[in-house]
This record gives C-alpha cells, structure tokens and sequence, in this order.
C-alpha cells in the first residue's frame, strides 16, 4: 500500500522563458531509478508541488520519445504558479504522477492527424506533437493550427519555426490581434482552416486552448465532417489528488483526473455535470 | 456468534482496552456539547448521551489530516509520509455512523487504495450499540444503516436492560472481545430473540414520512430535475458547508502545505463541495459558477444511479444531522421530498 501523497523530489533545470508570463522547466528527479522508472504517455499530467504552497496539475509537455527531458510548461496565473516562476535553476519541487489517461498514441497510427492549439493550450499537444514527430513513419499526415492573442503569447517560437520549415508538417499560425513587426495571418484559430486541405475520413483531430475556443473549432469540425469520436481534447479542471478522490474534478461520476483528461467529443458530450 | 455482558462489567472490559489504544466515546464536554473524544477511563461513557453531531469520522478521516512532512529548503528538501498507527476503540457509536466509516472505507480502498485513511480504520474497533428507538430526525431505515446492524460493525452491542448482548462481527470485533475474558459469556437463544424483537420494535417507531430515494433517484440520474426546481431550493442553501461537515459520509477534500515548527506539513483538509472556490481555477474559470450548479452536484454525488452503481449505496447514512444543522432546511430529506414532489415551497 502506498503513500499516495508522497511526492517524489525532482530539480528544476533549463528554464526557458517561452512568453513575459509562460516558462517551460525541465524536471529532474533526485533519484535517478525514478527517472528511468517515469514512464508516461502524451496527454498524461503531474501533480507538481512548490513546497509551502501546495501542489497543483500540470500536463507534461515533452514527449516520451524524449525521457531524458521531461518538462511542463507553465502560466504565472495564482498564488502557487507565481511561487514557481521565482524558483530558480537546481531548486527542487516535488512530483507525483503520471496521472489521467493521457493521448491512446495506437490508434492514431496510420492516420492523418490534425492538431488545433489555442494560447497555453499547445502544451499538452506538444507531448504528442513530438511524440508523433519522432515516430513520423508510423502517422499519416501532420497538420498543426495553432493561435494565441498576440505574437508575444505564442509559446515554444523555436519550435514553431521548426514545425514551419519541416517538409513532413503543415504548419499554420494566427494571431488575434497583430504587432509590429508580424506578418502573418490576423484571425482566430479557425481562420485558419481555409489555409489547409482537411481529411475527415482519414483524421484525428486534437483540439486543446481555451474553452470558448474548443467550442467554435469543435462545432466547426463537425460541420466540417468529423466524427464525434475523431474530436480529441484534453479537459482542464481544478484537480488536487489526480487520484479520483478528492472529487474537485468530476464532473458526473466522472474524473477528468482518472478518467481523463483526454477524451473525445462523443465522451465530452456524455459528461453531464 | 453472541455473548452477553452484564452492564456492571462493561467498565472493567473498557478499562483493558485502555490498556491496548485509545477508546473514544460520546462525552459531554464542558461547554455542553456532545462530540466523541478520549475516555481516560472505562466508566467515562455516558451510554445515554444522544449521538454527537459531529460524526467519528474524525478518527479515520480528520478535518486537518497530516500526509507528508517536509524539511529543507531551495535545493535540498526532505520528504517522509506521515503514518498515525495508533490502535483505538470506538465505543457507543450509532449504527449509522458505523454504516458511515463503511462507506468512507469503500472510498479509500478503491484502487489506488489511500495507505494514510487506510492505516487508521484498519487499527479502529468500532463497537456500537443499536438504536432502540429512532433518534428525532434520524432516517436510517431508508439508507439500510439502522436502527440495528447486520453488518459492518466490529461488535454490536443491543441493550437488554442489566446487560448487553454483543455479537461479533470481525476478526477486530473478536479481538476485543477476547480481551474481556472471564466478563463475557455465551448469550442465550432467549437473548438472541430477545434482540430480534427490540430491532422489530425500533423499526415500527419509524413514520411513514422518511426519505424515500427511489424517485429522486431515478430523476437526478437522468437530468430530469429541473433547473428551475435547484434554483428554488438552492436559493434557500446559505453555503455554509456544515452539511459536507457533519456528514459521516462527505470525504472531498484539499491538499495544503500548513507551517510547522519551522518545517512544512502537507496536509488533507477535508473540504465542501457547497463553496464556490471549491472548482475554482487559477484562470478564474469555475465550471460551477451558480448556487443551484453546486447543490445539484451535492445530491447527484449522494444520490445518483451512476454513483449508487459504482458505492454500493447512497451516499447517506440517514443520521439526520443535516437536518439539525441546516439553516435554510437545505437537507437531505427535505430535497430529495422536493424532487418526488417537483416542488419546493415558496
């Protein structure tokens, strides 16, 4: 029987300033069979403790093709977030997890895959964008949407302009509003549809960002011709165990922490609060 | 199997128990209230004081649980589970609160099973006695957790008068009987039809007008509640919380680093699903924004189908607390008469 509270101590490296308010950090366990025992999936999240303050969720944002490098990235929004933003590279959190269900990475073999990311919403996807990039034989074609308010919102820039030059990657991004300097398309993420040539039979689409955003691409999609269960998301709430026990996170008798977080718009549709 | 024991040698069997862990009993405190606390000795329990209205699920589960001790600061922390293994007695419980602690046992163990909550019931006796007569605003007689038990306790104790008879219902049960060697004895199949009868008696001296579950059941599984109906009846709810406090079957919580000594204590504070911070986001986003949201998902976690399926029963023990604690007459059986009824009063 295990202490399921316990977190395990991991140091923070590489932190990578992605916006003025977003930070991406590498984590590092202490103990090194941790490390190599942390196995996960795309999708999955951790329970990240800044001690004094608590814990709170976190996806992971790296892939598992990558396990040298597991890393989140994270929003200064609360009280907890900000104490994170002021640790410093070496200083150690606690973790515990993978928690949830994370991305079924099988099923999309073979397909055309179809990525839609608003604002913070990219991390979650990026796990399984590289995950999916590593791995390119065994996926059809990729397709990336991704938006943010501003061109300053936009998170992991080195990495969208990797994606943008790849030949294997089609690669759109939007902002809603412009400043100086860009010049790229000005629109929300939707906009960006008429950009690219859409499969419905063929695809997976994976959705994630903010919930109005989720809400207009979802109905768009579905207009467009995809199926509810080809509608993939990853749902946020506030989770404080990732257990399934401390209730904060149901919705129904369902727990976006176990049964979650990712599921597809016929299960999100069923979710009855 | 059954024993009997005079009540005269009860405080001698207490007395080496005392010996063993701690025994916990309603007492009276001295500012009035009855609450469950430490007996220091085995004639302390007052064996006619009503039932605290604080339930002991303060002993499995308490209201600021201490998980996980840490130490160090920047680069260098320490981290240790905090275990409580120590062995208690639980005396003079009612059995809806044995049917309580059932129920939050069912809860910890799902998989992955919580070793903190699990520590402490494992090493809690619960020795109850059965209700003769129904308490004022109990219902347990609809929930199957009382008046008697026929399951779930340690050791049952029925009040024949000058004795108890006591049946055994666990090898912990066993246990503590074994303890009172040379107190206890074989009970007669005179006793034994004598408690069959006070447990017909005691039934009968429930009315007519309890809380019937079925048919709110059926509409809060299937949404046909409506909307219109929580506003009304969440309009009278206060949000003070003191249904999910005193409830022996609430268990939500949160998890907060609490200032020690100098160190930090991670620690479970049980919490309420009736707060609105209670799914608050740091974004500021709350998914259950209004009163009705979150009075609908109380009884749809209590009574739904879907939850009813997945406990093995619903999640009220029929204590009748929430009856005497609430203000805005918010409780259990007045809401679930509502949604039979498909309405509240104005």
């Amino acid at each position: 029987m295990n202490d399921v509270f316990l977190p395990d101590l991991a140091r923070l490296t590489d932190l990578c300033d992605e916006t003025p308010d977003t930070r991406t950090f590498r984590l590092h366990f202490r103990d090194s069979s941790k490390g190599k025992g942390f196995r996960f999936l795309p999708g999955q999240f951790i329970e990240l403790s800044v001690f004094g303050y608590g814990e709170a969720p976190f996806c992971i944002a790296s892939s598992p093709t990558r396990p040298d490098a597991l890393e989140t990235t994270v929003r200064r929004t609360g009280q907890l977030t900000d104490a994170l933003h002021k640790l410093g590279d070496g200083d150690e959190v606690g973790v515990r997890g993978p928690f949830g269900n994370g991305f079924d990475v099988a099923a999309a073999e073979g397909k055309d895959l179809l990525f839609i990311a608003g604002g913070i919403g990219l991390p979650p996807l990026r796990s399984l964008i590289w995950n999916v990039l590593d791995e390119r034989s065994r996926f059809g074609r990729v397709t990336i949407l991704y938006g943010a308010r501003t061109p300053a919102d936009l998170v992991y820039k080195r990495e969208l302009e990797e994606w943008r030059t790849r030949s294997d990657v089609e690669f759109h991004v939007t902002v809603d509003s412009a400043q100086p300097g860009w010049t790229g398309p000005v629109g929300v993420v939707p906009t960006l549809f008429k950009k690219v040539e859409l499969h419905p039979e063929t695809s997976l689409a994976y959705v994630c960002g903010p919930p109005i955003m989720i809400k207009i691409v979802v109905q768009d999609l579905v207009a467009i011709g995809f199926k509810e269960e080809a509608i993939i998301s990853t749902l946020e709430r506030m989770m404080q165990c990732g257990i399934g026990k401390c209730n904060h996170c149901a919705i129904g008798h369902r727990y976006v922490c176990r049964d979650g977080p990712v599921f597809n718009y016929g299960q999100i549709k069923e979710l009855v609060d | 199997m059954a024993f009997a024991l005079e009540k005269k040698a009860v405080a001698g069997w207490l007395e080496r128990l005392l010996k063993l862990g701690e025994v916990i009993a309603p007492t009276r405190s001295p500012t009035g209230d009855v609450l469950f606390s430490n007996i220091r000795s085995g004639s302390d329990v007052a064996w006619d004081l009503p039932n605290p209205l604080h339930p002991p699920k303060e002993f499995v589960l308490p209201q600021t649980d201490p998980l996980v001790q840490i130490k160090g600061n920047g680069q260098h922390h320490e981290v240790e589970a905090i275990h409580d293994s120590r062995r208690r007695f639980l005396v003079n419980a009612r059995s809806c609160d044995v049917k309580g602690i059932a129920f939050l046992s069912r809860m910890h163990e799902m998989e992955p099973a919580d070793a903190s909550y699990l520590r402490r019931s494992n090493n809690l006796t619960i020795i109850s006695v059965a209700c003769p007569t129904p308490c004022p605003s109990g219902f347990c007689i609809c929930t199957d957790s009382g008046p008697f038990l026929n399951d779930s306790y340690d050791a049952q104790l029925t009040d024949l008068g000058e004795s108890y008879l006591v049946e055994v219902g666990s090898a912990k049960g066993e246990a503590a009987v074994a303890e009172g060697q040379g107190l206890f004895r074989r009970a007669s199949d005179d006793e034994v039809s004598q408690r069959k009868r006070l447990e017909e008696t005691a039934k009968r001296h429930f009315g007519d007008e309890t809380c019937h579950f079925g048919a709110a059941m059926r509409r809060i599984s299937t949404g046909r509640v409506p909307d219109a109906l929580w506003e009304k009846m969440s309009d009278w709810c206060l949000e003070c919380g003191g249904c999910n406090v005193i409830c022996p079957t609430c268990y939500c919580f949160s998890v907060k680093d609490l200032a020690r000594d100098g160190a930090w204590v991670r620690c479970r504070l049980r919490d309420s699903c009736q707060y609105a911070a209670f799914t608050l986001e740091a974004s500021g986003h709350n998914p259950r924004p209004e009163k009705k949201d979150r009075m609908k998902r109380r009884f749809f976690h209590k009574v739904s189908a879907q939850y009813y399926t997945r406990d093995g029963a619903v999640g009220c023990v029929g204590c009748g607390r929430c009856v005497q604690v609430c203000l805005g007459a918010t409780h259990m059986p007045a809401v679930v008469a509502a949604i039979r009824k498909g309405s509240w009063h104005e």
